[in-house]
């Protein structure tokens, strides 16, 4: 992962402060602030110059820019419509409720209809139209421009090749010999058409931009990982943020908080540590704390609390208390006072990529992930796309730049045959599945438990759904709309595998695999629009 | 995998989907004695969780427009009956003609919904906006409006349905393949499959697009075909479309969920990837872009959240198969639905329960027999309204 540079919310930057940007949520209007800081959560969607839903948190302003809030009335902070919150502790069951009496049925769906849905119609201030796509052909494109996507860059032009490099954030720094296109994120990797000159086609797109079509020979897929949530009481509540969250959003002598609790016993809470030094009042993780984590924490004077479970988030406008219990039952819940919550226990991989190429996926037990299944030389099942860095199972950096390096020579040698011998999948259990079990029998609360964010959907739809003998992650998808939000499920289904693995008593990968659907991330229709036409010029 | 727990069916239904389902809960309804629906994926792995939820009384022959007619009224009752809400919302059916030929497709169906006693409407452009405000008249010529027809939300549908039938002690094997069809003196007496075999008075085939291949497990050859459709969905947005739109020329549909999801595609099959799974390609998000915003110029901006894909089971004349195989007693289609299985299925399924019970029906059987398309002389006149 890359260092983050420090992000200077407010200062000389219109548009809202991320740090104290507030929204709300969809159904029980929920108080929300900003959560993941990279562009994939629903928490820091405003109206900009008459366009709905655009992502605070990846959006330039400019000092014209008209800002609105969505989904709430009169403002984000006072919202009478968040009533409904109150009105149904248990949540609005629109699966089973709303049928009877018959004549009520307009009514129901008028009311209904109005909460659902997040920004309105465009009206843009602007206009803005269908833009036409631009192609790239290439021999090797390389997705991502982080660690891994810069060494593996670095060693295709060291062995005379001109990859083009496509980065999603703005600022990503040139790579000599190569073509870095930045600002662009890649979206959709179709199955590669063997026996065409350039059997990928790899659709990216810029927010609020146009898109861009690359025609490859070979792909390397370096897109780095994410953060985890976690599922608790009040893990919605504001104050509770990912460690890329903290990140991105909080600079680290002033963040937004003062004494936060970081969640995790890892590399990447040790980097909060390190980030926020003074502002760390505990370090809770689900099971047991690095010796270097415990090290840096007593350094600075900040109690531990390995193996303990996180309850609830407390407090009205934001966390104010999180609610503990050491783990192995039985032991008494106390609280400490917190105003943030920094998520740090769990890595993802961005995996969409490969499974959408059609690469073989495998589940790995120690990131708690599927990722795809790789090669020596990070090589998938799908002759042609390599993997580098953390879906290749880099864990850090140096490691990164192993894998980039490693995966760049195989795609200047023509790669390896696909056959996929190496690295069998490391067996055992990841600490989440026994947490979530003693989770569970912990009787979850205080108050609601939203499981997906995006949609509403609290945890005792989806006990329910299990009670009811639906099983399977994707059955549980579709019944209780769990990842069907603007998220994509990135922030609910990977702990939904592990509380169904509970409740359905069997191991994780037979609950099933996280389908990801394209696009990787919401793509307007006006760049997919722009589009060549097939067999034609460009509109 | 649920296997099977007893030898010995009255019925025994290939594929869970809507259809089956349906199917089953009324033959377990009329007493048709044990009744098992087989199904190799989860519950919803097919069509029909998939779709567009559209359910519309707007078609060019009379017998669909009634047989619609009937289902409308079984969704609107759907939330009593089932546990669970389909959230079956009357925001009426627009159709867009862009060519004089349209206009007079649509003037036929309006004829045809007429003569059902609805309450079918004629359009001008220029009436257009007070049903759809949002859309860009650019060479819309008429349209007609319906509006009784609807959308609804389809998962509640499966699973209302799949847990009445459990209810009334059918059984629904999930993740059980049907490998083959068991005959005996001419005669379908049960299956093969991966949970060893069944014996069946009665097997149904409703496999949805891969129906042709379970008639092929019986030796049976059939015109039916898998089709690939790719549809999408949008971010939700707040409320501002209230019917399902169709655009003729293009196949263009698409309508605005109760979640505020624009859901649609284009309905023209698409060229490639029968049988490659169920994946989505550039070439339908594309073009299916282009048109939608064609249409809304305002949507330009909003994003596609995903995009998924799923198979028509289609026909040479566009309706239904439902009945007995003539060339094989015990062995009953309902398949052939094309790209309104779903909207079908309550009105449908009554029918197919009642082949199974040897009594008969209301359909024509030029319209609707499997023997249709064995006596080229009895083919009736096509489905002409196919998209959405
Ligand atoms: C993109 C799209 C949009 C659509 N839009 C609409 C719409 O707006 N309105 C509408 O009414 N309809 C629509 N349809 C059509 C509708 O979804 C189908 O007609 C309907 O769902 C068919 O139901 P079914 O039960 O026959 O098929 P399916 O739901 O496909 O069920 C068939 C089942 O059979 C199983 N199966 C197959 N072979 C075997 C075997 N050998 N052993 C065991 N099981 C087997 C399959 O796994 C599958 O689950 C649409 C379809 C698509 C693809």
């Amino acid at each position: 992962m890359d260092p983050a540079p420090d992000p200077r919310p407010g200062a000389g930057a219109p548009g809202p402060d991320l740090r104290s940007l507030r929204t709300r949520s969809t159904r029980y209007h929920r108080p929300r602030a900003p959560f993941c800081g990279v562009g994939y959560c629903t928490n820091c969607l405003v109206r900009v110059n008459g366009v709905p839903n655009v992502r605070a948190c990846r959006t330039p302003f400019a000092p014209t820019d008209r800002v609105e809030v969505e989904n709430a009335w009169p403002s984000s902070r006072f919202d009478l419509l968040a009533a409904f919150d109150v009105v149904f502790p248990h949540g609005i069951d629109t699966l089973r409720g709303f049928r009877r009496p018959a004549f009520a049925r307009g009514f129901y769906q008028r009311v209904v209809r109005r909460l659902a849905g997040t920004g309105a119609l465009p009206t843009p201030t602007r206009p803005v139209g269908t833009a036409p796509a631009r192609t790239i052909e290439t021999d090797v494109v390389i997705v991502g421009a982080g660690t891994a996507g810069r060494a593996c860059a670095g060693a295709v032009v060291g062995a005379g090749g001109r990859p083009v490099v496509l980065e999603r954030e703005p600022g990503a720094a040139a790579v000599d010999g190569a073509e870095v296109v930045v600002g662009t994120t890649a979206v959709f990797l179709p199955p590669p058409v063997l026996g065409r000159p350039f059997p990928f086609q790899l659709i990216a797109s810029a927010p609020g931009g146009s898109a861009t079509e690359v025609h490859a020979r070979r792909v390397v897929v370096a897109v780095g990982g994410y953060d985890a949530s976690l599922w608790f009481a009040g893990s919605d509540r504001p104050g509770v943020l990912t460690a890329d969250g903290a990140e991105r959003m909080h600079p680290a002598k002033r963040p937004g908080f003062h004494r936060a609790v970081v969640f995790g016993g890892g590399p990447r809470a040790l980097e909060m540590l390190n980030r926020f030094p003074e502002h760390v009042d505990a370090v809770v993780a689900p099971g047991t704390i690095d010796p270097d984590v415990s090290r840096r924490a007593s350094e600075l004077d900040i109690p531990l609390y390995p193996r303990t479970l996180v309850l609830g988030a407390l407090g009205r406008s934001r966390v104010e208390r999180v609610r503990l219990t050491r783990r192995g039952g039985s032991s008494p819940t106390f609280e400490i006072p917190v105003d943030a919550v920094v998520l740090a226990h769990r890595r993802l991989p961005h995996a969409q990529l490969f499974f959408q190429a059609g690469a073989r996926m495998a589940w790995r037990p120690d990131v708690g992930a599927y990722s795809p299944a790789i090669g020596a030389c990070g090589e998938t099942s799908v002759p042609g796309l390599f993997a580098a860095g953390e879906p290749a199972g880099a864990a850090r950096p140096d490691d990164a730049v192993r894998s980039g390096e490693v995966a760049g020579a195989a795609v200047v040698a023509g790669g390896p045959s696909p056959s996929l011998p190496v690295a069998p999948a490391p067996e055992g259990r990841h600490e989440l599945e026994g947490y979530y079990q003693e989770w569970l029998a912990a009787g979850p609360g205080p108050g609601k438990v939203v499981v997906c964010p995006c949609e509403d959907v609290l945890l005792p739809e989806l006990l329910d759904a299990t009670d009811r003998g639906y099983r399977g992650i994707e059955v549980i998808k579709r019944y209780t709309g769990l990842g069907t939000g603007l998220c994509q499920g990135r922030y609910c289904l990977p702990d939904a595998l592990f509380v169904l693995a509970a409740r359905e008593r069997r191991p994780v990968p037979e609950v099933g695999y996280i389908t990801q659907r394209p696009p990787v991330v919401p793509t307007s229709l006006g760049a997919l629009a722009g589009l060549p036409e097939p067999g034609g010029p460009p509109p | 995998m649920t296997p099977p727990t007893r030898r010995s069916y009255r019925v025994a239904i290939v594929g869970g989907g809507i259809v089956g389902l349906f199917t089953a809960y009324h033959l377990l309804r009329a007493g048709a004695g044990p009744v098992v629906v087989l199904e190799r994926g989860f519950l919803s792995s097919g069509a029909s969780g998939r779709n567009g939820g559209g359910v519309r009384q707007q078609w060019d022959t009379r017998a669909t427009v009634r047989l619609m007619r009937e289902a409308v009224g079984a969704w609107k009752r759907f939330g009593r009956e089932f546990g669970t809400n389909v959230w079956f919302r009357q925001g009426g059916y627009l159709f867009l003609a862009t060519t004089p030929d349209e206009v007079g497709r649509l003037h036929k169906v309006t004829e045809a919904v007429r003569a059902e006693g609805l309450d079918g409407r004629l359009l001008d452009a220029t009436d257009v906006p007070r049903h759809a405000p949002a859309l860009s008249l650019d060479g819309v010529l008429g349209a007609t409006f319906l509006r009784t027809d609807g959308t609804l939300y389809p998962f509640p549908g499966v699973w209302g349905v799949y847990e009445a039938v459990r209810a009334l002690g059918g059984e629904v094997c999930l993740g059980v393949e049907v490998t083959g069809v068991r005959i005996e003196g001419g005669r379908a007496v049960g299956l093969t499959t991966s949970a060893g075999p069944v014996d069946a008075t009665t097997v149904v085939n409703a496999a949805g697009g891969w129906s042709a291949d379970v008639s092929r497990l019986a030796g049976l050859a059939v015109p039916n075909v898998a089709s690939r459709h790719e549809i999408l969905a949008t971010e939700p947005l707040k409320p501002f479309l209230d019917p399902m739109v169709i655009r003729l020329s293009d196949g263009l549909y698409f309508s605005q969920t109760m979640r505020g999801e624009v859901v649609g595609g284009l309905a023209v099959p698409h060229p490639t990837g029968t049988r490659a799974g169920v994946p989505t390609s550039v070439a339908f998000l594309g073009s299916m872009s282009r048109s939608l915003v064609r249409l809304v110029p305002a949507l330009a901006p909003v994003g596609v959240l995903r995009a998924w894909s799923g198979y028509y089971d289609d026909t040479p004349d566009g309706f239904p198969v439902i009945g007995e195989d003539p060339r094989l007693p015990g062995f009953v289609h309902a398949n052939g639905f094309s790209g309104h299985g779903f909207m079908l299925s309550p009105a449908s399924s009554k029918r197919v329960a009642k082949a199974v019970m040897g009594e008969p029906t209301d359909l024509d059987p030029a319209q609707f027999s499997p023997g249709r398309f064995l006596d080229p002389h009895r083919a009736a006149t096509p489905e002409g309204l196919q998209p959405g």
